[in-house]
């Protein structure tokens, strides 16, 4: 099983529910909790496990506007879990959701220089490196409804942008999703092969236009023959 | 990257360090210009393990959990980081049983300091090795990943080694010759690899903000990174050197790093300008320093490509001596334009 | 196999459902709580308008929650100092509201309308509507009038639903969408539900908008339109159908005043008034019979052309030739459009094209039967699937009433009106066009008004002037400068009291609204405004009470702070009197109730109402023999009807709680509701969905529960009649009041066009373009709330301070670098702001995000916060008035017809500040803290496994 995320770039309306949802189930979940520093300050920032970016592609008038979510990619070549010293950072191999043992990590940071996707983030409070985990506590939390066990930023996501399951079953959703909308994965060249997959914006094909009347500028206001239609 | 001069101590003291005890493992194994006598090597191994210890102790503030900084020797199989802390380790009781036999024997050539003194000079290499490793592993960092960087470490690590012994060589007056030498060629090399390495990164790497989003349409530009102020990965992974300031600080390693040692030792095989030596290794290590601060200050995580903030290229070798960039478009995705 | 992830423990946990309070759209939330600390707020999969998801706002509501900014006592200015300067002390509940009531009770027995009660961004307007007009004050409002008025009153002029709350486009079918001028809207979760669905069926979603940012960044053709010029790309639009014959000929006829035919007498009294026979009937030519016939009239032939005259001599035209009359005029050719709008006429025409061809070429059909309004049975509903939805990006225009309409002209011309796939209404929607309900217009001491504050009218007999004209309302809604403000003019209240024009009153009462701040134009002005004295060295506003849950700036300048509870910790309706949160499916509303225990000294503002209304012995809220009929808010939801059988709520009603919408009270309905995780949903029969507009069962059933006084059928309004009358009063050519001055004569003779037009806005009337070439306008950010979300933790560290955007060739031909600091500078002011030069934004238009700039001190942030120092207000360069010309009275700056405020008509020029200028300016007085405030932690760490908070 490799479980992941699918993110739909054509519907992210980079809204940020996402990572606030994660935010919020996540300080208090089983890497809690997620420090903010300087909350009410000069300068706010904390640990965060989903970040938006916003993008633009194009020149004006020509551009779009493309926004951009990112959390952990769950990579099949984790190198962030090769390089961990302590052991703290492990993939599971029953699903593919690379964790940090909290309770191992000495916060030597040297995963997150591993990460090419800016997924991990050191929590200085607790000295410990903080990362997405798929919501896993989520996932097998038999107490909560099926429906429920999914991650807390796909729950939330207004846009239906963000997909959860399992990507290494070609009939899955996510897989599909991948097959049919040319989905990818970001920097291949690194061959850290991550799990979450980008679906591209689509094209559209254009609305004909030529199957309407006719322009006809001699037919003034006048001339419009009624029609009878009973009221 | 954000230079820590937890890490930049840590590369520089303990590469030294490992660099000086390998050198006077050589040195004595083949007495070259006589060897070190027994004193001298008790002292000369001090130093290194001072070096060494300065290096390993300064990395500790670099961890922001120190307490679980045991668990970093377990993982030995898979992570150089382990595999450095391991072999660092490792290297203490030889060196310190090497030193204590040295000193108690007062003998620099038995069996039994050969033994101990050459494996403490390969542990001290392969933990050189690893410390290159740690950084040439990573494909984050264009920067750091290639064999140079090893090399690199190598090659300073062995040059600021044979700087103090050759300065130790001359402060004590003993035959010079041989080791100063040594210290000349090993520095030249040094200054080769690393005016190599700085030719190497300024090429521009293939993975733009145009791949690493997957929109190769037109000029992507950072619209709002998604938050106001910084976050961990924009202070880890910071830009902090402007490109100017980085190219004069590269002129400063050569000045003070090379050329100034590089003088000193020459001059004074030629005409033994005595203990004005002795600030080869001193020259060294401060030429050296900048260095390894300028290594992680050009260091560019990819993932300042997601904030808008990788620089164009770095700075580089003068134009003609400048390579053509290959292209390089690993992704194209195509979309609806707007 | 690895560790077990920990699954947490749920022993000590409680599931709740409630509302969420983050916004205006009203998401259903399920909340997890532990230890009387909130654990987890996702949204109700069950809950109608969201179905689970949840914005950045409702997750982020723990932060929220857990603010330094919640007040937590009344509060009272220190006797002896000066307002705004922020020194209070704390008071009891008692002595706070001893001290009011008896303020109050004396301006009742005297002259109510010297308390003015204006409430702001509440969902919960029909209880302080009851509460003002029991009160008997003619002034009261809640915020309409500065957010989005004009799409109400084009809606409710034209359709019987309107943008706004009132409808939504039909997501599971429309296949083509256009967005005009919204970039998030209340109907925040639904919208991006609706248009991943569109996108996902392969529909087309065009964005109308100069910014590019939020939904036009997924649309797939971004339209980047000149400020204030939509009215013109619409009729444009119109246009090129006209010409191409492309409209819905059965549409038109059968469901909306196109055939009327409209008297043709210039100069005379009655010129442009429907013809209507002895009965007040509309006439329509019938083709069939080839004579007049009654326009209400089922199975006539009304010809939907032509012109007529009448037994007495007059000329008569259908309503639709003069519209083809009008819009087929080069003035609206595309390529002319193209010009004001910048906007190429290629790509109108092709707009109005793509529009028709999925209009006419795609219809879908739903097979449902259905009967008519007039007993005709169908066997399918046929629908035209192109929908469309506008808010503020049109509204907050002053011609944004005329460009609201000409939008759904649009809509209506190609017959998308709650049809299949097209716009649909929500209920109590459709209702009669206009509503009806004139405003009340006579208040008496000690007496309820004799009708609600607000209301439609119809002609100039229905403003609330006095015999000289002049207005009898403090912000001058129904009055001359905004005959048809059918949400007052909030913005127009401080300035208008401190002028003493129209009058001057006693107290004036805010309730959660920060009008000393984000939500008045002008705003350094207003605070002066609010500290000014008369001669006699009295406040020119004597009282100001503020009703708030947190430390905004309004807070600093009340007399008397009523500290409210936060949304998890009370009672509140969700009413269908009020802003309703229906689906187009289904009539819904919903409730909140406490899910925390308080832990402050605070009380909802609902509870504070019903217990001065029993204090002032109001009617409604007393017994004959003067005793408080009602123990609570609680309550009073279960008991009050504002007519026989229907309430605030309107599920589980009978004794029983068997009957939905109409019933009698029943003493368990919150029980109910929170069984039923806090919402109530009535799903109309399938035949009931669609034309409802003409769609008799839905009629009749519509009447039986109280939502129409009538089951007749809705006719649509092309062309207004209620809007001729007000222009003939400007004509002189009325019997009945006229305007007594000349400018409002001419406004309305110039504005009050019955067929929708595009005119330049007013403040581009009337300032030099070349010294100020560039429009300003805001955007919501999706992730913050107005002023109050900069108190949240986790949605400031997303954004703390906003930024100037501009195009970025346009901002480099004027030498404006990225990030760097510029002089934004308007007729009334002048800021300095940083620069960003983006590509995603309209050549001649600069923007910035709503509301993120912060006076120093306030909402719980330390002094230095970038909200205060980096950050601004576009609003300090907007004025409440129009740039003042000679012999004139200072006008409004609101749109003419409805007053609502014209925020977007802001003209800029931009230019670098010098080198060493920076930082953003004005800056305002830090505000001292409030006594007993909470300590700001350094660190936050929120957790509620381990109990460890900073
Ligand atoms: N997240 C969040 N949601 C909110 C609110 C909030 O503060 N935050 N506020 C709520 C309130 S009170 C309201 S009133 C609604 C308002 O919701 P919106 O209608 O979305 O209001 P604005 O954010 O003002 O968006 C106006 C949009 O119109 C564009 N615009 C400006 N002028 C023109 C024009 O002339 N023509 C066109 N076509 N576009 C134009 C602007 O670029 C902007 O994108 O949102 C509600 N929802
Ligand atoms: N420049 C510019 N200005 C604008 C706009 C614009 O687009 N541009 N938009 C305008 C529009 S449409 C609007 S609606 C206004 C909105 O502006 P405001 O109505 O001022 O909205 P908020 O800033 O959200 O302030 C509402 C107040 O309600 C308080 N509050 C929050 N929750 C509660 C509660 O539970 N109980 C009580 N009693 N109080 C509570 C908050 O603390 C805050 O002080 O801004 C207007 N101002
Ligand atoms: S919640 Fe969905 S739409 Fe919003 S930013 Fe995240 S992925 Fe995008
Ligand atoms: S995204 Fe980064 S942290 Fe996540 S698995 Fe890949 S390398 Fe590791
Ligand atoms: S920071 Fe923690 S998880 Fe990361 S490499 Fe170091 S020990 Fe491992
Ligand atoms: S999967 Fe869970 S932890 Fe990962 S980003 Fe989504 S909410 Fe956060
Ligand atoms: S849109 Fe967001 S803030 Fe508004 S009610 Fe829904 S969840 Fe709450
Ligand atoms: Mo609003």
């Amino acid at each position: 099983m490799r479980l992941g995320l699918v993110i739909d770039l054509d519907t992210c309306v980079g809204c940020h529910a996402c990572a606030t949802s994660c935010k919020e189930w996540n300080t208090s979940s089983i890497t809690a909790p997620l420090t903010d520093y300087d909350p009410y300050g000069k300068e706010p920032s904390g640990v965060w496990f989903n970040r938006i970016r916003h993008y633009e592609v194009g020149d004006y008038p020509n551009n779009k506007t493309i926004n951009f979510p990112m959390s952990c990619m769950h990579c099949e070549n984790a190198e962030c879990v090769t390089v961990c010293p302590t052991g703290a950072s492990y993939k599971r191999p029953e699903d593919g959701i690379v964790l940090v043992d909290q309770d191992k990590c000495m916060g030597c940071n040297y995963c997150s220089w591993a990460c090419p996707y800016g997924a991990r983030e050191l929590d200085r409070e607790s000295g410990t490196m903080k990362k997405c985990t798929l919501c896993v506590d989520r996932l097998y939390d038999e107490a909560l409804p099926v429906e429920e066990r999914k991650p807390a930023c796909v729950l939330a996501c207004p846009a239906h942008a963000r997909m959860f399951g399992d990507l290494d079953d070609p009939q899955s959703t996510v897989s599909r999703a991948v097959r049919d909308r040319g989905g990818y994965a970001l920097m291949p060249e690194l061959n850290y092969n991550p799990t979450n997959h980008y679906l591209p914006p689509r094209t559209r094909a254009p609305v004909p236009t030529n199957d309407l009347g006719r322009p006809s500028l001699a037919r003034k206001v006048k001339e419009w023959v009624n029609r009878v239609i009973e009221r | 990257m954000k230079p820590s001069l937890a890490v930049i101590f840590l590369t520089l003291f303990s590469g030294s360090g490992f660099g000086l005890a390998a050198l006077l493992a050589l040195d004595n194994d083949f007495r070259i210009s006589g060897g070190f006598g027994p004193l001298m090597t008790a002292i000369l191994m001090v130093c290194a393990l001072a070096l060494v210890t300065a290096g390993m102790i300064s990395s500790t503030a670099h961890l922001a959990n120190p307490k679980n900084a045991w668990r970093a020797f377990t993982r030995w199989r898979s992570s150089w980081l382990s595999r450095e802390g391991v072999l660092a380790v490792l290297f203490y009781p030889f060196a310190v049983a090497d030193l204590g036999w040295v000193y108690f024997s007062d003998k620099t050539h038995s069996l039994v300091v050969l033994f101990l003194s050459n494996t403490a000079a390969l542990i001290g290499l392969a933990t050189i090795f690893s410390q290159g490793m740690i950084y040439a592993c990573l494909r984050t960092i264009r920067q750091w990943h290639t064999p140079l960087v090893p090399a690199n470490f190598y090659a300073l690590g062995l040059a600021v080694g044979a700087s103090i012994l050759a300065a130790a060589r001359i402060a004590t007056g003993g035959p010079d010759g041989a080791i100063a030498s040594i210290a000349v060629g090993l520095l030249l090399i040094a200054a080769v690899l690393k005016a190599i390495y700085y030719f190497w990164i300024g090429k521009p790497s293939g993975t733009t903000i145009q791949t690493a989003t997957g929109f190769n349409r037109g000029t992507v530009r950072l619209l709002d990174q998604g938050h106001t102020f910084g976050t961990f990965l924009t202070r880890e992974f910071s830009n902090c050197v402007t490109r100017a300031a980085a190219y004069r600080l590269r002129i400063a390693v050569f000045v003070v790093g090379f050329a100034g040692p590089l003088a000193l030792l020459t001059l004074n095989l030629e005409h033994s300008i005595g203990s004005w030596a002795v600030v080869a290794p001193v020259l060294a290590l401060l030429g050296i320093g900048v260095e390894r601060f300028l290594f992680f200050a050009e260091a560019q995580h990819v993932v300042n490509l997601y904030h808008g903030r990788m620089p164009a290229s770095l700075p580089k070798m003068p134009e003609f001596m400048r390579r053509k960039a290959p292209a390089a478009t690993p992704l194209v995705v195509h979309y609806d334009k707007g | 196999m690895s560790k077990a992830p920990k699954i947490e423990d749920h022993s000590k946990q409680e599931i709740k459902y409630s509302t969420c309070y983050m916004c205006a759209c009203r998401c259903g939330i399920k909340v997890t709580i532990e230890d009387n600390r909130v654990r987890f707020i996702q949204g109700n999969r069950n809950h109608p308008i969201n179905k689970g998801v949840l914005c950045a706002k409702g997750s982020a509501g723990i932060m929220k929650q857990c603010s330094p900014a919640r007040l937590r006592n009344p509060l009272l200015r220190r006797p002896g100092t000066e307002r705004g300067a922020g020194d209070f002390i704390e008071i009891s509940w008692d002595e706070a509201l001893d001290m009011l009531a008896k303020r109050l009770a004396h301006i009742r027995a005297t002259d109510p309308n010297k308390l003015a009660f204006f409430t702001g961004r509440d969902q919960m307007q029909a209880l302080t509507r009851l509460w003002a007009e029991q009160f008997g004050t003619l002034n009261w409002s809640a915020h309409g009038g500065f957010c989005s008025v004009n799409m109400a009153a084009a809606g409710l002029y034209m359709l019987g639903h309107a943008f706004w709350e009132f409808g939504d486009p039909d997501w599971d079918r429309t296949k083509y969408f256009m967005l005009w001028g919204v970039a998030e809207d209340h109907s925040s979760n639904p919208f991006k539900i609706g248009i991943e669905k569109l996108k996902s069926r392969g529909g087309k979603f065009v964005g109308i908008n100069p910014a590019r940012t939020g939904y036009q960044a997924v649309a797939d053709e971004w339209v980047p339109i000149r400020p204030g010029t939509d009215a013109m790309l619409a009729l444009s639009m119109i246009h090129v159908l006209l010409s191409r014959e492309l409209f819905d000929w059965d549409f038109l006829v059968r469901y909306t005043n196109a055939p009327f035919l409209v008297v043709q007498t210039p100069g005379q009294k009655g010129d442009g008034l429907i013809w209507r026979d002895e009965s007040g009937a509309p006439l329509v030519w019938d083709l069939k019979k080839e004579d007049f016939v009654s326009g209400l009239e089922p199975h006539s032939h009304p010809a939907l052309f032509g012109e007529h005259t009448t037994p007495d001599g007059r000329t008569v035209k259908t309503v639709m030739s003069l519209l083809a009359e009008r819009y087929l005029s080069a003035r609206f050719a595309p390529e002319n459009a193209a010009k004001i709008c910048g906007v190429p006429a290629s790509t109108i025409e092709r707009l109005a094209l793509e529009v028709a061809h999925i209009a006419f070429k795609e219809s879908i059909e739903i097979d449902v039967q259905w009967t008519d309004w007039a007993g005709r049975k169908h066997d399918k509903f046929i629908g035209r699937p192109v929908s469309m939805h506008a808010m503020r990006g049109i509204s907050a225009h002053s011609n944004g009433f005329q460009a609201a309409r000409a939008i759904h002209l649009l809509q209506i011309l190609l017959g998308t009106i709650d049809c299949p796939g097209g716009f649909r209404a929500k209920a109590p929607y459709p209702k009669p066009v206009p509503p009806p309900g004139k405003p009340a217009k006579r208040a008496r001491p000690n007496t309820p008004l004799d009708a609600h504050p607000l209301g439609f009218p119809t002609a100039p007999e229905d403003l609330v002037i006095d015999e000289s004209g002049r207005p009898l309302r403090i912000d001058k809604a129904y009055s001359w400068e905004a005959p048809i403000a059918n949400h007052g003019l909030m913005h127009m209240v401080i300035t208008n009291a401190v002028n003493g024009d129209p009058y001057k009153i006693d107290t004036l009462i805010f309730f959660m609204a920060n009008m000393a701040w984000n939500s008045s134009m002008n705003t350094k002005n207003i605070q002066d405004m609010l500290r000014d004295k008369d001669e006699n060295g009295e406040y020119k506003i004597p009282f100001l009470v503020v009703a708030d849950a947190f430390h905004s700036e309004t807070v600093h300048f009340a007399d008397l702070v009523l500290p409210d509870t936060t949304y998890l910790e009370r009672y509140d309706a969700i009413s269908l009197l009020d802003r309703p949160i229906s689906e187009p499916d289904a009539i819904c509303d919903s409730i909140r109730h406490p899910l925390l225990d308080l832990d402050r000294n605070v009380r909802p503002w609902q509870e504070v109402l019903i217990d001065l209304g029993g204090r002032l012995k109001l009617p409604a809220f007393t017994h004959a023999d003067g005793t408080p009929k009602y123990s609570g808010y609680k309550d009073f939801i279960i008991h009050y009807e504002s007519q026989p059988g229907v309430g605030f709520l309107a599920g589980w009603r009978g004794k029983d709680g068997s009957q939905s919408l109409r019933g009698e009270p029943n003493p368990d309905q919150w029980e109910r509701y929170i069984e039923n995780q806090g919402f109530f949903q009535y799903h109309l029969p399938k035949a009931m969905r669609y034309f409802r507009f003409a769609n008799k069962e839905y009629l009749d059933f519509a009447h039986e529960v109280g939502f129409n006084k009538s089951a007749d059928p809705i006719i649509m309004e092309l062309y207004s009649e209620a809007i001729q009358r007000f222009r003939l009063a400007g004509l002189g050519l009325y019997d009945g009041p006229q305007p007594p001055n000349a400018v409002d004569r001419e406004r309305l003779v110039t504005y009050f066009d019955p067929l929708p037009d595009f005119y330049e806005p007013l403040e581009q009337q009337r300032i030099d373009k070349n010294e100020y070439p560039f429009f300003a306008v805001n955007q919501r950010p999706m992730m913050m709330y107005h002023s109050w979300d900069s108190q949240n933790a986790w949605l400031r560290q997303i954004i703390a301070q906003n930024y100037l955007y501009m195009n970025r060739v346009r901002g480099e031909s004027l030498g404006i670098k990225d990030g760097s600091w510029v002089w934004v500078e308007s007729h009334n002011g002048r800021i300095r702001v940083q620069a960003k030069l983006i590509e995603g934004c309209q050549e001649d238009t600069v923007w910035t995000w709503n509301g993120i700039g912060k006076q120093s001190g306030t909402w719980g942030l330390k002094p230095d916060a970038p909200e205060a120092t980096q950050g601004f207000l576009m609003n300090h360069l907007i004025s409440e008035l129009l740039p003042a010309k000679e012999g004139e009275r200072r006008l409004t700056n609101s749109d003419p017809i409805t007053g609502q405020a014209a925020w977007y008509d802001l003209m800029v020029k931009v230019t670098p500040a010098a080198p060493g200028e920076e930082g953003v300016w004005p800056t305002f007085a830090l505000v001292s803290p409030l006594p007993g405030a909470e300590a700001k932690p350094d660190i936050l760490q929120y957790n509620t496994r381990i109990r460890k908070q900073g």
